[in-house]
């Protein structure tokens, strides 16, 4: 994989969220990464680690996630291409939630040396990155919101409706359907209900004619619908440097 | 380990669980029943699309157990 193909769909967001300038998309480039490849639903880091470096996703998807002392397991955020779910382990030295993988996955780390070297050499990358990770908490904010307040069905067309919008901006939505990597227990895990209530909100929004969820892929049959049924403001994901 | 399926009434109306899922043990199935049937109910019973939500949970098509919950609401004339 060629240098500038690694952090490819990170620098897309950051020019579309952030405006990120030439210099500093140089400087990313220039960033010492180290590829791995991931098998599907393999930890990333784990609750109680200590760690040395950051991830960024450069293909497939992974989530974060912790679990009760009774082994109930809640997913707290899907992440695409270009993102770097554990950044805060920069500061934050003993991860206090999991990283894995939902699908097999190429993964580029980046020491906390080399980031913090970056952010000495160019504060104004040091100031996107805080804005990323402030926008990651804006969408936790919102998760919150999703899993306490709506109703099943609206909690999914949510989820729906962000990874829509999160994908659309690195360009992988190919017409009205994108891939959405969840088993019928993973989404139950992000909504916060049984396997089984999952299973029976996916066949109402297809009885609905809203989404059809087949094989990990999403099929938007009416966009109007989804939309309304989400509750759907974009505010709170940034995606431009004027929000 | 054993196969359980949860399939769902919605007053009446089916909803099959084609999938199922596996347990060790019958506490744990149902404990995921009870799970189910009371947040379908919570969604149900607040939208009105049912007042008696049903789980009916089979294990290779023998019956397992059911986990009926039914709204009953009581409206005082003064209220």
């Amino acid at each position: 994989m060629s240098s500038d193909a690694i952090p490819a769909a990170l620098v897309r967001r950051l020019r579309i969220a952030s405006g990120i300038s030439d210099e500093d998309i140089k400087a990313i480039h220039a960033l010492p990464f180290s590829v791995r490849e991931y098998p599907a639903e393999r930890a990333v880091v784990s609750d109680g680690q200590r760690a040395t470096e950051c991830c960024l996703i450069v293909k497939g998807f992974c989530a974060r996630s912790k679990t009760t002392s009774e082994g109930r397991r809640q997913i707290l955020s899907i992440h695409i291409p270009g993102e770097i779910p554990d950044l805060m382990s920069l500061h934050l030295n003993v991860m206090d939630h999991d990283l894995m993988t939902l699908t097999p996955c190429t993964l580029s780390f980046i020491s906390h040396d080399a980031l913090r070297l970056l952010y000495r050499r160019q504060p104004n990358l040091a100031d996107l990155l805080w804005r990323d990770t402030l926008i990651d908490a804006a969408m936790f904010r919102e998760w919150i919101v999703n899993v306490g307040q709506r109703p099943a069905p609206a909690r999914l067309a949510h989820v729906i409706v962000e990874l829509r919008e999160r994908l659309k901006v690195i360009g992988r939505i190919e017409g009205n359907s994108f891939e959405m990597p969840l088993t019928q227990e993973q989404i139950g895990e992000a909504l916060g209900i049984t396997a089984v209530h999952a299973n029976r909100v996916i066949k109402q929004l297809r009885h609905d004619g809203i989404v059809a969820l087949h094989r990990g892929r999403v099929e938007v049959l009416d966009d109007g619908k989804l939309l309304e049924l989400a509750g759907f403001d974009g505010r709170y994901l940034h995606l431009s440097p004027a929000l | 380990m054993p196969r359980f399926h949860f399939h769902i009434e919605e007053n009446g109306r089916l909803i099959p669980d084609e999938e199922g899922q596996e347990f060790l043990d019958g506490d744990k199935v149902r404990k995921e029943a009870i799970a189910t049937g009371t947040s379908i109910a919570r969604d149900a019973f607040m939208t009105g699309s049912a007042c008696r939500v049903v789980v009916d949970v089979r294990e290779e098509n023998v019956p397992f157990m059911k986990v009926s919950i039914t709204l009953d609401v009581e409206e005082k004339a003064e209220g």
